[in-house]
């Protein structure tokens, strides 16, 4: 029962979320505030966990290749399609999920308890719309575009690690990283990345708007946003592979 | 005029504004005192349309709120103005920011009609020195003020305030009700304050209406409540220390 209420206030609140905004100016202006914070603000995370996570699968899959049989230009092509198709769409989604999913539901949350929402609906503004939307449209267009530079990041990572142990030749790493690319995994990632971004601001977003009480209530919120953001990620990574990989 | 007919509210059940009538007239401050919990906030959520009652009407000028569609709903929304009780100011915006906010969502005027029509906002709260600092580097009383320059930057035709006294020393409480009086009677505003403040009531209460434990008790002045005979009432006005200090109640 209380599952069903939620997802129906869910979708009620996105509806509110989509309604048509009145004026259009101020919700541009918030759009390129949100696309710096939620955006611009979370590349460097992404940057770090991506180099690093890129220079480790390079090393895993070198040292667990014995084989002489098994062709060297594979470790790269390894890390550029496990970049691709999982870390740099999930794993990094997850990652935003902890760091703007808590960050949205408490700013949302707190600007609730101090009635900053009431005063904008009692103003005959659009609270969910006005709050939430530039959130959403931000985050729908830099999710692909960190998804992208982290697989980039990543692929520099695993690099500048084969440079500096000589784990395989560099020439084998840069062979496996250019050859074999199927252009659909990208297209594949990035639809995996822009949903998750969605989900990771919605579901965020509705946590901290709905929020009953004082600080005890935001700071559960908050948790409450990025549980509930990781589990449906895994969930629609789930489904979202098998409707495009099958 | 602001009417409110046979307004009952609940939550979980519990009956918390049971079957309220009363009407606040226009250019004077119309006071909602009582208890806490009596459901002095409640109401007035349920007048500007934070809550949706469970039955009853509310009507400005004739208009019945809750008839009307989400867009003649904004219209009303857009001659009221609202002090809450923590100020809501917007955190994210400067105090100019926070009164130009709705002449920038609602007007299409030019810039410089803006920054005059902050400017005398900021100037009759007397916080024009304060326009480029954010709310959290201004104490108590001055968020109040600035909330009550953005409530009247549209020029409303309605002002409720919630609690404008709460957490507010016996000073800086009379300049924000004289503030809320003056304001009242210059631009002939139906203005609704809600408040437990029996110092208010005397200062300001031009009409007042005391609600006990969901229910409209009694109506009626500042000159009438302390002669009035209702129990509900005088038990309330006696727990004012104030009223037992100076002789008036014992």
């Amino acid at each position: 029962m209380n599952f069903f209420y939620l997802a129906g206030l869910y979708f009620v609140f996105l509806k509110r979320v989509f309604s048509k905004p009145e004026k259009q100016k101020f919700y541009l202006k918030n759009i390129f505030t949100e696309l710096w914070n939620l955006g611009i603000s979370s590349i460097g995370i992404v940057a770090i966990i991506s180099f690093f996570i890129g220079a480790v699968i390079t090393l895993q899959t070198a040292y667990n290749v014995t084989s002489p049989l098994f062709p060297l230009y594979l470790i790269g092509l390894g890390t550029r399609d496990s970049m691709i198709l999982e870390f740099s769409s999930t794993i990094v989604s997850l990652i935003l999920a902890g760091k703007i999913g808590s960050s949205i539901a408490g700013e949302i949350g707190t600007m609730r308890v101090t009635e900053q929402i009431d005063a904008l609906e009692t103003m005959g503004v659009n609270p969910a719309s006005f709050l939430v939307m530039p959130k959403i449209v931000a985050m729908l267009v830099m999710s692909p575009v960190l998804n992208i530079f982290s697989v980039f990041i990543g692929i520099l990572g695993g690099y500048i690690t084969v440079w500096a142990t000589s784990v395989i030749p560099l020439n084998d790493f840069l062979y496996g990283v250019t050859t074999e690319f199927i252009p659909f995994y990208v297209t594949y990632s990035l639809v995996k990345s822009t949903v998750f971004g969605f989900i990771i601001t919605s579901v965020s977003a509705f946590q901290g708007f709905y929020v009953k009480g004082g600080s005890l209530e935001v700071g559960r919120a908050g948790t409450r946003s990025v549980v509930y953001s990781s589990i449906l990620i895994l969930i629609f990574n789930l489904i979202l592979t098998q409707l495009l990989l099958a | 005029m602001i009417e409110v007919k046979d307004i009952n509210k609940s939550f979980n059940e519990v009956a918390v504004l049971k079957k309220i009538t009363a009407d606040f007239q226009p250019g004077i401050v119309n006071l909602i005192i009582g208890r806490s919990g009596s459901g002095k906030t409640v109401l007035l959520k349920t007048i500007v349309g934070l809550h949706t009652p469970d039955s009853g009407d509310v009507l400005f000028n004739g208009r019945n709120f809750f008839q009307l569609n989400n867009t003649n709903r904004r219209y009303i929304r857009r001659e009221i103005g609202m002090l809450f009780q923590g100020g809501a100011l917007f955190d994210w915006a400067t105090v100019e920011e926070n009164v130009r906010f709705p002449l920038d969502f609602f007007t299409d005027w030019t810039k410089k009609e803006k920054e005059i029509r902050v400017s005398f906002c900021l100037e009759r709260v007397n916080l024009l020195h304060a326009a480029k600092l954010m709310p959290s580097e201004l104490s108590g009383g001055m968020q109040k003020r600035v909330a009550i320059a953005r409530a009247i930057s549209l020029n409303p035709k309605y002002l409720f305030c919630d609690e404008p006294n709460s957490g507010l020393d016996p000073q800086t409480s009379a300049v924000i009700d004289h503030l809320i009086f003056e304001i009242t009677h210059e631009y002939k505003i139906t203005t609704v304050v809600n408040t437990h403040d029996l110092n208010s009531v005397l200062r300001i209460g031009e009409k007042i209406i005391f609600i006990h434990q969901g229910q409209k008790w009694w109506e009626g002045d500042r000159n009438t409540i302390l002669t009035s005979q209702n129990e509900e009432l005088r038990d309330y006005l006696i727990a004012s220390e104030v009223l037992i200090k100076s002789g008036i109640v014992k």
